[in-house]
């Protein structure tokens, strides 16, 4: 019993980390209506900003939040401009095979900018551990699990409430409609990627305080996760992508926990292709998502 | 420059020859081992990345995870030939096989997909291959791999150097590009191509499209086994590192350099890629930044490649466009 | 007159939204039968499902009697029913020929096997193929046209090739979706005599159209459909002179028909 409680917690707290990587995503995926293989690579360099904030300038959390994030719009600006800007219109394989290519670009500057050796990340949450009945849950997944919860809140509130959020649902959905309301299309598109890559760039920072580790090859393992947990979702619905990841977190700790760690990516790859035989659309209700 | 295009039509069969010649005899002008090492990776990469444009480039699916058949390939060739002594002659097919079969299912969940979706259960599946691959330690060796693949003979004749191998794989390449050369301008084949082209024209015009997709991926993934069963003993060790993510996004770029849709696209891609590795080798891991900017550049620039066919989805609209403007004007507004 | 294809109460619901809702209709061999209705009728959602790209949400489709509410998109095309789409469907960067060639896909049935050995199966069914096509192609008044690339032909022509692409399947019956959209007075006129023409060598069709008087000159009985549901059926002269037909085209009263 205890071991399935702390298996669940466990998956959680992975599942909510997850969640944010799909949100990410499907913003990124729903705004610009491209596909990116780059997310991995945001986030990669998401952790390492912090791994060097946190080197150069302290423990600040909050100081350091603000770093990748800066670094990750960055980055998601690069990649708007590279891979997407100028294919909005063009079949969609050719912005995908760009970020492909952008990927590698950035995968393999990395390895030779940051070394390709892991670093340990410093370990800025003092582990401690608060035990309610049966549940025991330390302080570094109370504050992952707050990061994220306040991170999608916000993020559903600036969609709904705000005019920047509802000029990004207009091009996210109808991208001819958006031009002829006076929304600029290219420059919202591009802050809807940038906002997806920020959070993904987030999310890449609390995997790496996660596991205490950040590495220039770390991208590829995190992307593919994000995908999974985004298709789960259905693309483009952020919800839906976040309980997506969250699903494939606990079923990978419970997979895990019946077997041996090396299959963990396994569990989820199979869970997503189970998911999908099942039903092609994902959790989604409606058929036909975009990408 | 058209009349060079009719000549090279006319006499096609004679160039064939010249360079078919050219490539019996290349080898034997006394390169150093090491050369003739990036001669067979080239030639095996013909095939590898042919097989996979069979798939991207003809049927217009993005599949990014070819590696996993390579690697199913492989894997079998070693474990028959190492377990149980079976001739490399019986192997190569037995792998071919296998490795349509498990084409097959990882098509299966994605016949109902399209775009994103197919790339990430390939991805996902050549993932889950390479991960069953490291961590099934009685069956295939786990990390350590598989040792002393035995190389294959043919009668006394034994297949022991690069040199030979060469031949093998030369072989392999031509016979995947003729009788894929066959395919192509065949039923099947048009088949493929109307489902890059417009898979709703497709289905009301009465082709299955699914069975049509299912063909297609079996088909590519067996040359792909193939190619691992001749790689398996060529290198004599294999471990499941080989196979990962990054070797599929070689062969994909390959692919995509070279040019999707056409069969001597994936053999210029894979001369270009691996003669571009070859010659940046002094600059080390930056060619790996150079890969990706390529692949950029490429998209930029010529999105169908190379050598692709221009007059497809795949260009994105732009060959079409340039051809528009000369058949019209050719026409005279005859109509 | 025996009948080739017949709706039987058929429904399609988008939703809350009733597309179709309730429609019978039978269509007999050697007929041209023209189905009108105002923009939003239902029109092309009632072919999509009789071609089964949608599925009825209640109802039959027979086809010479035989139930194909349920068949998928491409068994349908094998078991008869060729179609042509609104917005043309053809393969944009091959040539005419090509095009047409691949409508000739059911009617052939080499293998891998044959295409890598070229056996005799392969050359028989390359040559009918290619025969097939030309033929078609000429039929359809298009040969000159046989090497240049479909997406570079102007609409009309396009739409011609997507008739002769479909005739290339040997249908029961030809579903056209809007044939005239698009298409100048003179292109008009021709399409017209080209279906008489193509009718009286004993194909059946089933058409939609907008423009009136098209559907009054070509065809022989025509359906009425508003908002889904079927309100006039019959020849062109009891149709025109419908009151319901009327109402939904020109509405009555201030208020319109609701």
């Amino acid at each position: 019993m205890q071991y399935i409680v702390d298996q669940l917690i466990n998956g959680i707290c992975q599942g909510a980390i997850y969640a944010l990587m799909a949100i990410g995503y499907s913003v990124v995926a729903g705004i610009t209506g491209m596909v990116t293989f780059t997310h991995g690579e945001v986030m990669m360099i998401g952790a390492f900003a912090a791994y060097y904030s946190f080197l150069l300038a302290g423990n600040n959390i909050f100081l350091g939040l603000l770093f990748y994030f800066g670094a990750s719009w960055l980055l998601g600006v690069a990649v708007y401009k590279i891979c997407y800007e100028k294919f909005l219109n063009s079949p969609r394989h050719i912005s995908l095979i760009c970020t492909v290519g952008f990927s590698m670009v950035v995968k393999n500057l990395a390895q030779i900018c940051f070394g390709a050796n892991r670093k340990p990340m410093l370990n800025i949450i003092d582990n401690r551990v608060f035990t309610l009945g049966p549940v025991t849950i330390n302080l570094l997944q109370i504050v992952i699990l707050t990061v994220v919860v306040v991170l999608a809140v916000l993020l559903s509130l600036y969609m709904s409430k705000t005019r920047g959020g509802i000029a990004l649902r207009a091009v996210s959905q109808e991208k001819t409609a958006a031009y002829m309301v006076g929304i600029n299309v290219k420059r919202t598109a591009m802050i809807g990627n940038c906002i997806g890559c920020g959070i993904g760039g987030v999310a890449g920072m609390l995997m790496a305080i996660y596991y205490q580790t950040c590495y220039a090859t770390m991208g590829s393992m995190l992307s593919m996760k994000a995908f999974s947990s985004s298709i789960l979702g259905g693309m483009t619905d952020t919800r839906l992508s976040a309980l997506g990841g969250l699903c494939i977190g606990i079923i990978e700790n419970f997979g895990i926990s019946f077997s041996s760690a090396s299959f963990r990516d396994a569990f989820a790859f199979c869970f997503l292709i189970l998911v999908l035989i099942i039903r092609p659309q994902g959790f989604a209700v409606k058929k036909g998502a975009r990408p | 420059m058209k009349n060079l295009k009719e000549l090279s039509t006319k006499y096609r069969g004679y160039l064939l020859l010249v360079l078919l010649a050219l490539l019996v005899a290349a080898p034997l002008l006394g390169f150093k081992n090491s050369t003739i090492r990036i001669f067979c990776r080239i030639l095996m990469c013909c095939t590898l990345a042919g097989s996979l444009n069979i798939i991207n480039g003809y049927s217009g699916q993005m599949s990014l995870g070819h590696a996993g058949f390579f690697c199913v390939g492989a894997y079998t060739a070693a474990i028959l030939s190492t377990r149980f002594g079976v001739s490399f002659w019986l192997v190569l097919p037995l792998a071919g096989i296998f490795a349509a079969i498990v084409g097959m299912i990882v098509a299966i969940p994605t016949l109902r997909m399209k775009g994103i979706y197919l790339s990430i259960i390939t991805l996902g599946a050549s993932e889950v291959i390479r991960i069953i691959a490291l961590n099934w330690q009685s069956l295939t060796g786990g990390s350590f791999g598989i040792k002393d693949i035995p190389r294959p003979a043919f009668f006394a004749f034994t297949f022991d150097s690069p040199l030979k191998f060469y031949y093998i794989f030369l072989a392999l390449a031509i016979v995947f590009l003729f009788v894929s050369g066959r395919v192509i301008h065949s039923r099947i084949g048009r088949s493929w191509i109307s489902i890059r082209e417009n898979e709703l024209a497709a289905k009301s015009l009465g082709i299955r499209t699914s069975s049509a997709k299912l063909v297609n991926f079996m088909y590519s993934a067996f040359w792909a086994g193939i190619c691992g069963a001749v790689y398996a003993p060529y290198v004599q060790y294999i471990d499941s590192a080989v196979f990962s993510l990054d070797e599929g996004f070689n062969i994909l770029s390959m692919v995509i350099i070279g040019g999707q849709g056409t069969l001597v696209g994936p053999v210029i891609g894979a001369v270009v890629v691996n003669g571009l590795t070859e010659v940046l080798r002094p600059i080390g891991e930056w060619r790996f930044v150079m890969y990706g900017v390529l692949i950029i550049a490429m998209m930029w620039v010529r999105p169908q490649g190379l050598a692709g066919a221009s007059d497809s989805v795949l260009a994105g609209g732009r060959g079409w466009k340039m051809k528009k403007g000369k058949i019209s004007s050719l026409m005279g507004g005859s109509k | 007159m025996s009948e080739i294809l017949r709706t039987d109460c058929v429904s399609r619901y988008f939703g809350g939204l009733k597309a179709v809702n309730n429609v019978s209709m039978t269509v007999n061999a050697g007929d041209i039968f023209g189905i009108i209705g105002p923009n939003g009728a239902g029109k092309t959602t009632f072919f999509n499902v009789c071609s089964g790209i949608y599925r009825p949400t209640e109802g039959k489709v027979f086809l010479c009697g035989k139930d194909i509410s349920n068949l998928r998109p491409d068994r349908i095309s094998r078991v008869g029913i060729a179609r042509t789409f609104q917005s043309t469907q053809l393969f944009q960067y091959m040539s005419v020929l090509e095009n047409v060639k691949i409508g000739c896909h059911m009617a052939t049935k080499s293998r891998l096997y044959d295409a890598v050995l070229h056996t005799k199966t392969y050359r028989q069914d390359e040559e009918f193929a290619t025969e097939k096509a030309l033929e078609m192609l000429k039929y359809v008044g298009l040969s000159e046209y046989a090497g240049v690339m479909a997406g570079n032909l102007s609409y009309g022509i396009q739409r011609r090739v997507e008739i002769a692409r479909s005739l290339a399947t040997d249908p029961k019956i030809l579903l056209l979706d809007e044939p005239a959209a698009g298409m100048n007075r003179l292109e008009t006129d021709a399409l017209q005599d080209f279906l008489k023409q193509l009718n009286a060598s004993g194909q059946t069709i089933l058409l939609i159209e907008h423009d009136m008087k098209f559907v009054m000159n070509s065809c022989n009985q025509i359906m009425v459909l508003n908002f889904g549901e079927k309100i006039c059926a019959g020849p062109p002269n009891v149709v025109s002179n419908d009151p319901q037909v009327q109402a939904a085209y020109f509405g009555s009263g201030k208020i319109g028909r609701r």
